[in-house]
């Protein structure tokens, strides 16, 4: 689809807007993303500027105090927290992620389909069991530190979970899928003439991969890194079950204040506007860093 | 087409409801997540025709968005003592009609005509609870340990377990202080800051759901969690040993209770009923082996689940509950949060 000319701009041309069956072919799709999408975000917009209703709920008003309290130093920094765990959980797996999908994207077409069944078997397990079950072999008397123990690797059981370590690992094993198959998508489709162009042309093998095969896979990157930073960012069960619920992340925070003893929906529903905001600045500049390369 | 399914089925329900009037055929059940034993359930439908709809929460304030949203409407729902005083003041909760629940005879004095429901007309106590300490005797010499003080020590540091709840851990800090649990006031608070300051970093897991866990696993030596939760340490190895706080230790009380606008009154009643007989409130202590409010299911307990010391402490000590303290719980949440963010 995208060759080497990736410069070349979208035909800006004249286009037919949709005729009816062009409409109602997209009728689902709009249902679905007026009820789903638009309704929700819009009931939270409003909640956020509403008041604290006496059994949770919302008493309706407007008031700006939800949004002065997001702007609390200990929010920030609990926000500033949560993008650099989802950085860091995004790093990792893209720096892991990439050669699996390179490998199985040019991989013989037979064994293209059985490594991508490997990759997608976990998803046949609950997230929640998959997550618990690393709480059986990270905890001291664990699998792990068992085995680390059986062959005298180390002295002392070493604690694994209920640390930052353990919550980046499991937010790295629920994710890691999601860059694999993007850029997986992206490999699968790129063409090996051009690379070979880039050797016959004097391309060491570092710049073949830097000038010609990391553009080309771009579009598949962008994707992978999106689909893991933003569901990363508010995924809190993670951090409740391998952290130890020690350090809140922005998800256990917004959850809490439906779920906990506050009962505070106005100042839920403003932190969770204040989060979308963040992804939509995300989205729109890692889209602009897309348009310009 | 969905949502014409969906609302072909609630008016199939509707209908339903309205015909059936009499003899109500089903039970909107909305409960606590680990707290009504299957054989219960089934049970009450072999024995009323009655079909259980059993949904479940995590929290009070779980079940009390899912209520206040009205999105289903249910028949019995299982809040805890604070929860009831403000459903009941917000006129959420309808008045149970006494002659339809003769078995509630069978409940101990003690547990009648509690500060959350003083006039006893909303509520059948399900279980009993207090919030104490549970130390593994084979880490900590059994009987080191005897209130919050001894828990927070900086030798205990990376090997503790609480509940993940703020008002709870706020309320130990305030018992130490001797304020009592519902004295919530900005100066109380001020005066606990400095004492959380140093407890939160010692602590390893905050969990409300399964703090046990952590301790089975050897993950902590210690902790402070439901009493409940101790009492099946208790039954897994008798070296986990349980202590009431010297300092002041409170009880929870969770309850059944019919909303305003349930559908099947008469099968909440029923159900009620059913609960309060000894042989069925008996298999309830035999899954969760929190006090059994029931004085007649006592009598046809083990010695052993009688002598377990989380679930009937030794001396029957009174002790206070948690009252609602509607809005003031929004700055233990910030205060317990600014505390964890810090450490």
């Amino acid at each position: 689809m995208r060759t080497g000319t990736t410069n070349v701009a979208a035909p800006t041309g004249y286009q037919r807007p949709p005729g009816l069956p062009g409409w109602l072919l997209l009728s689902p799709l709009l249902l679905w993303v007026a009820l789903f999408v638009i309704t929700p975000t819009v009931i939270m917009l409003v909640y956020s500027f509403g008041r604290r209703g006496t059994l949770g709920g919302v008493v309706l008003d407007f008031t700006m105090e939800n949004y002065a309290a997001v702007l609390d130093p200990t929010y920030l920094k609990i926000l500033v927290r949560s993008v650099i765990y989802s950085g860091l959980t995004t790093i990792i797996c893209l720096v892991m992620g990439y050669p699996v999908a390179y490998y199985i994207g040019r991989a013989d077409e037979r064994w293209r389909n059985l490594l991508l069944m490997m990759v997608m078997i976990p998803f046949w397990t609950s997230f929640l069991i998959r997550t618990y079950a690393w709480v059986t072999i990270l905890k001291s008397e664990g699998l792990l530190n068992g085995f680390l123990m059986q062959y005298n690797l180390i002295l002392q059981p070493f604690e694994m979970l209920y640390t930052p370590g353990a919550v980046i690992l499991g937010l790295v094993y629920t994710f890691l899928p999601f860059m694999i198959l993007p850029i997986y998508t992206s490999v699968e489709k790129l063409d090996s003439a051009l690379v070979e162009a880039a050797f016959d042309l004097g391309a060491g093998p570092v710049r073949a991969f830097s000038r010609v095969i990391v553009p080309m896979t771009s579009p598949g990157i962008t994707a992978g890194i999106l689909l893991v930073f933003i569901p990363a960012l508010g995924l809190y069960a993670v951090n409740d079950i391998l952290g130890g619920g020690k350090v809140d992340m922005i998800g256990n925070i917004i959850e809490n204040q439906f779920k906990g003893n506050a009962r505070n929906w106005p100042f839920g529903s403003a932190l969770g506007i204040t989060l979308l905001l963040a992804f939509g600045v995300a989205f729109w500049f890692t889209g602009r860093r897309q348009a310009e390369s | 087409m969905k949502r014409s399914v969906v609302v072909i089925s609630l008016l199939a329900g509707l209908v339903g409801a309205c015909t059936q009037k009499e003899q109500p055929k089903e039970l909107n059940l909305f409960a606590w997540s680990e707290y009504v034993p299957q054989s219960v359930i089934e049970g009450f439908q072999k024995d009323t025709g009655i079909k259980v709809n059993y949904e479940t929460y995590a929290s009070n304030e779980e079940m009390l968005a899912k209520l206040v949203s009205g999105a289903t409407k249910y028949d019995l729902i299982q809040p805890s003592e604070y929860t009831i005083e403000a459903l009941a003041n917000e006129k959420q909760l309808k008045e149970v009609d006494w002659s339809k629940v003769p078995n509630f005879k069978n409940i101990a004095p003690e547990y009648k005509n509690m500060p959350h429901d003083p006039q006893q007309k909303f509520t059948v106590p399900w279980m009993v609870g207090t919030v104490g300490i549970v130390v593994n005797t084979e880490k900590i010499p059994a009987g080191e340990v005897k209130g919050y003080k001894d828990v927070f020590q900086d030798k205990h540091k990376g090997r503790i377990v609480v509940l993940d709840d703020p008002r709870e851990i706020v309320t130990w800090a305030m018992s130490t202080q001797g304020i009592s649990a519902n004295d919530v006031t900005p100066e109380n608070l001020d005066k606990v800051k400095p004492l959380l300051q140093q407890w939160l970093p010692l602590v390893k897991v905050y969990d409300s759901d399964s703090p046990k866990t952590a301790l089975l696993n050897g993950d902590v030596d210690l902790g402070v969690v439901w009493s409940g939760e101790a009492a099946l340490l208790y039954n897994e190895d008798k070296k986990f040993e349980y202590v009431l706080p010297v300092e002041g230790a409170h009880l929870f009380i969770d309850s059944l209770a019919i909303p305003a606008n349930a559908p099947n009154p008469e099968a909440a009643y029923a159900f009620m009923n059913y609960i309060l007989r000894p042989e069925v409130s008996k298999l309830i202590s035999a899954d969760f082996p929190y006090t059994n409010p029931n004085l007649e299911a006592r009598k046809q307990l083990t010695p052993e689940q009688l002598a377990n010391p989380a679930s009937y402490p030794p001396g029957n000590p009174k002790l206070e509950t948690f009252r609602d303290i509607g809005e003031r719980a929004v700055p233990i949440d910030k205060l317990v949060t600014d505390l964890k963010a810090q450490s």
